[in-house]
């Protein structure tokens, strides 16, 4: 959502000449570039636990983070007041980073956007608000929602459902006289159920997140998440661990995208590579994987809620082939890694709050889709083993090595799934695993759930992936 | 005490808070005021690369209304602002369901002797005398750059004040103030064959004279020059010894499963343990959250509850659940407090060090990172991946990595060997190097 500029001017209790002085503060010691990050953050929440909405709360978070630029260093500070006295204090302490002039600029302070933010662009077009509404218009979703769960599997004895929702009013300002401001909105519902089956426990799950308004709370989702959650409960009581081992992995469309952000999408954000830490660091240009495999991260995805109208640094959202036919494309940049490449920022610059320096992340990340049919994925393979429900992943960068968790899936056994397993963690290492991909599907799905990337600070992102065939992963097992 | 902590009007302002809300309907409230100050300088490869300066301050309400329960907050601190939000908040509390389990705790189970916050100890003077140039001096003084085969060279020196202040309307007023003073670097080195291998090490203390630079990235360089030349190994049960740098991998959901959330929502492997034997004879595991001077030590928790030394496993036998008031009434059962403060395992098996460890087991897989991983809270089962050495004969002979470990969480803690006294004091909770038999390993 983006609102005129007055509306942030008033929020913030700034104008452009308090912007002007503050970012004159900021250089005052010699810094190449300042930057202005000002934030209003309302959170709301409702807990349904043991049948009733006995829970819930609304949080205020306001502030403005000062980043200035010596070349490549940052100094980095934060006020929790927008008045004057404050706001300079900061100012002072992020110019402390410099002590002599610099004369590096990041990339587009050299040729800044004046452009202002355009409405009819937004990604994130709000119908129903979050904000001003009374807590109890959302009281009824979250009652229905339960009680749907519950009439869908007598071996239910727990149904816990969350609502969380934000909205962030965002003004950005920079030294080089550059203007952005977004209203950001975040919906998210998670459910969590638990089950008995005589002496046995079992836990199953499902989220959905998006950018938009309340309007996302209907009864199609209530059908949605309800079907999903007592969706393969069976299987999860039958389920078994495999035998460990080294074998081919079949990984269903959709989240199993947590494969492109761990194995990856990290090795691409280009801090680790101008650091040199990355895996990837020397492979720009050179195939990485299959010819014929497209790796994007988007930010453009509408409603996604990984997408961005402008990133933390005011670039404009936007999408980024990373890997096109096979071929290591570009990396994720934020301003910083961008000027030291001498390319244009990708948009990726991201932060979880005012109270942080943005670093180069990613969005929404997934591959598109390839020729394969799923079903012959699964049918060329012998022995090995199907995932389609993960919980959490991660990488080590300079290694390579990722893993990932997985809460169900399947064995594969003479071409067909058969015995269900559950609990195990997979891992492998990304250029390896980039390098064996034997088959991609044309079923790209990305998932909707909340997806959150926790490299230093907690962003929202999503993934996606068409089912895909990797000859050889290393599984947990007995 | 400085501006740098709470001040008396900062103070005035939550004890206003509180009486506004009774006055505007709320029956009983409490309110937690905290203020945190953090400078950081970072270093990359032998520069300052990066500085931070912080200071947070949030007020957290919670609001007992008609029965009906809720929870705010607010990092805006003028009064009229407040006011308008504590009205609206108390609004939005009544539009929820009703639940007769939400009070306050009884005011016998508060804590009395923490009115100034400084009584543990954790309070350290010295850190208003920090400047900006002292900072930089010590983030640099710990720094290994270069060496040879390191690639890039991370750091980061933080210190900061937090402080705590919780009341509620039964007269509750606790206070908590510290200090602390973290160094911790990261290494990336390369090997002939231009593959890259990471490692970190780190110190944190409350005091600052405690915390030890020198070293740092010394120690971090060399963990990481230590996995160059993994080998494959092949799957298979192996002895498990685990580092104590990152043993609560294991032991944080054994602690989760006696969390009065998980138990009552049956969503613990641990349902309907308490007093019964269910780990071995040989695990003893403590919580000492009232040693003065001790990181992580708190006379209270986030309901203003004393908290206390006890038993959390005796001799393998459940002592106790993590019961807050809520949880206990919904439950049923008497409350204790909300979470383990400061866990210690207590030693066995007859080892002093890790390399007594290894020693006594002879062979087996020394795990010292873990790489993701997760584990079932209804069932205890887990699986992970690890990076770390083959032992044989006592001695590290190489790094292994990409291999797994699965397994059921009281399967594990009953194959226990050893557990030994090594845990440094700066880790959140004092587990040391464990030893376990028969151990599923995935390669």
């Amino acid at each position: 959502m983006i609102n005129p500029k007055s509306y942030y001017f008033d929020i913030f209790q700034v104008d452009t000449p308090v912007l002007d002085r503050l970012t004159e503060e900021g250089l005052r010691s010699g810094g190449s570039y300042c930057d202005l990050f000002f934030e209003n953050t309302t959170y709301g929440s409702l807990l349904l636990r043991d049948g009733a909405v006995t829970s819930g709360g609304n949080h205020v978070d306001f502030g403005v983070g000062i980043r200035v630029l010596a070349g490549e260093k940052t100094g980095y500070a934060y006020s929790e007041s927008t008045s004057w006295a404050d706001m300079a204090a900061c100012a002072r302490a992020a110019a402390q980073i410099a002590s002599a002039p610099v004369d590096v600029s990041p990339y587009g302070t050299r040729n800044p956007s004046r452009g202002e933010p355009n409405p009819a662009a937004d990604r994130y077009p709000v119908r129903e608000p979050w904000r001003g509404v009374p807590m109890s218009t959302f009281l009824p979703f979250l009652q229905k929602l339960e009680a749907d769960i519950k009439r869908r599997d007598t071996r239910i004895v727990k149904i816990i459902v969350n609502l969380a929702f934000q909205v962030s009013d965002i003004l950005m300002y920079n030294s080089s006289k550059e203007f952005k401001w977004d209203t950001r909105p975040m919906g998210s519902v998670s459910v969590s159920v638990v089950f008995q089956q005589g002496t046995q426990t079992e836990n199953k799950s499902t989220s959905r997140s998006f950018r938009c308004g309340a309007e996302m709370l209907s009864d199609a989702l209530i059908e949605e998440m309800a079907s999903e959650v007592v969706k393969g409960i069976d299987d999860r009581f039958a389920a078994r661990r495999p035998k460990g081992g080294q074998m081919p992995v079949v990984m269903g469309a959709g989240a199993s995208g947590i494969l492109l952000h761990e194995a990856m999408g990290h090795a691409f954000e280009a801090d680790f590579n101008r650091k040199g830490t990355s895996i990837f660091a020397d492979k720009m240009g050179q195939q990485i994987c299959p010819r014929g495999i497209q790796i994007i991260d988007d930010g453009t995805l509408a409603g996604n809620r990984g997408s961005l109208n402008f990133d933390d640094e005011g670039i404009p959202g936007q999408k980024t082939y990373m890997v096109e036919d096979g071929v290591l494309t570009s990396y994720l940049h934020d301003r910083i890694s961008a000027a030291h490449y001498g390319v244009r920022p990708t948009g990726n610059g991201r932060r979880e709050s005012f109270r942080y320096a943005p670093l180069p992340r990613m969005r929404a990340t997934y591959m598109e889709s390839g020729n394969a049919k799923a079903d012959d994925l699964i049918a060329s393979v012998s022995k090995g083993i199907y995932v389609d429900e993960f919980s959490n992943g991660q990488v080590q960068i300079g290694e390579g090595d990722f893993t990932f968790y997985v809460k169900s899936g399947y064995l594969i056994e003479n071409g067909r799934l058969t015995q269900p397993v559950k609990d195990i963690n997979i891992i492998g290492n990304g250029p390896e695993a980039l390098a064996a991909m034997e088959g991609v599907a044309d079923d790209l799905a990305v998932d909707p759930g909340a997806w959150t990337c926790g490299k230093e600070q907690s962003v929202p992102v999503s993934c996606g992936i068409p089912t895909v065939l990797i000859r050889s992963l290393t599984v947990g097992g007995e | 005490m400085t501006n740098n902590t709470l001040t008396k009007e900062e103070i005035a302002l939550a004890k206003h808070c509180l009486a506004f809300a009774q006055e505007e309907g709320a029956q009983k409230v409490r309110i937690t005021l905290s203020k945190t100050l953090m400078n950081l300088i970072g270093v990359l490869n032998g520069e300052v690369d990066k500085t931070a300066h912080a200071l947070d301050r949030s007020l957290q309400l919670q609001l007992f209304v008609d029965g009906k329960f809720g929870t705010f907050s607010s990092n805006r601190m003028e009064q009229d602002g407040l006011e308008d939000f504590i009205r609206e908040a108390i609004g939005t509390v009544r539009m929820l369901q009703a639940d007769a389990c939400r009070d306050l705790p009884a005011p016998e189970r508060l804590e009395k002797g923490a009115t100034e916050g400084t009584e543990l100890g954790l309070y350290d003077t010295e850190y208003e005398s920090l400047t900006a140039e002292k900072r930089r001096e010590m983030a640099l003084r710990s720094m290994a750059w270069p060496r040879e085969g390191l690639i890039s060279e991370e750091g980061e020196y933080s210190d900061s004040i937090f402080d705590s202040l919780t009341i509620d309307s039964q007269g509750l007023y606790a206070r908590h103030t510290e200090t602390s003073f973290e160094i911790g670097y990261e290494s990336t080195v390369e090997d002939k064959d231009g593959n890259h291998f990471s490692s970190y090490w780190w110190d944190a203390t409350p005091r600052m004279e405690d915390l030890r630079l020198e070293g740092c990235a010394e120690k971090a360089y060399e963990r990481a020059m230590a996995q160059i030349g993994p080998v494959d190994i092949p799957s298979g049960k192996y002895t498990l010894i685990v580092d104590s740098e990152c043993a609560s991998k294991l032991l944080t959901p054994v602690l989760n499963a006696l969390g009065g959330f998980a138990l009552q929502q049956k969503n613990s492997f641990l349902t309907d343990s308490l007093d019964k034997k269910l780990f071995p004879e040989e695990l003893t595991i403590l919580d000492a959250p009232r040693t003065p001077g001790d990181t992580g030590c708190r006379l209270f928790d986030s309901e203003g509850v004393a908290t206390r030394e006890m038993p959390i496993i005796e001799k393998g036998v459940v002592k106790t659940y993590f019961l807050n008031t809520y949880i206990s009434r919904k439950m049923g059962l008497e409350p204790t407090v909300e979470d383990a403060t400061r866990v210690k395992v207590l030693p066995t098996g007859g080892c002093k060090t890790q390399e007594d460890v290894l020693e006594k087991v002879k062979d087996g897989i020394l795990v010292t990172g873990f790489n993701g991983g997760n584990s079932n809270p209804a069932t205890g089962n887990f699986s992970y991946g690890i990076e770390g050495f083959l032992v044989k004969g006592g001695k590290k002979v190489h790094p292994v990595r990409e291999m797994l470990i699965t397994g059921n969480f009281l399967d594990l803690w009953n194959k226990l060997l050893v557990a030994a006294e090594d845990a440094r004091p700066c880790l959140s909770k004092l587990i040391p190097t464990l030893a376990f038999a028969d151990i599923d390993f995935s390669a």
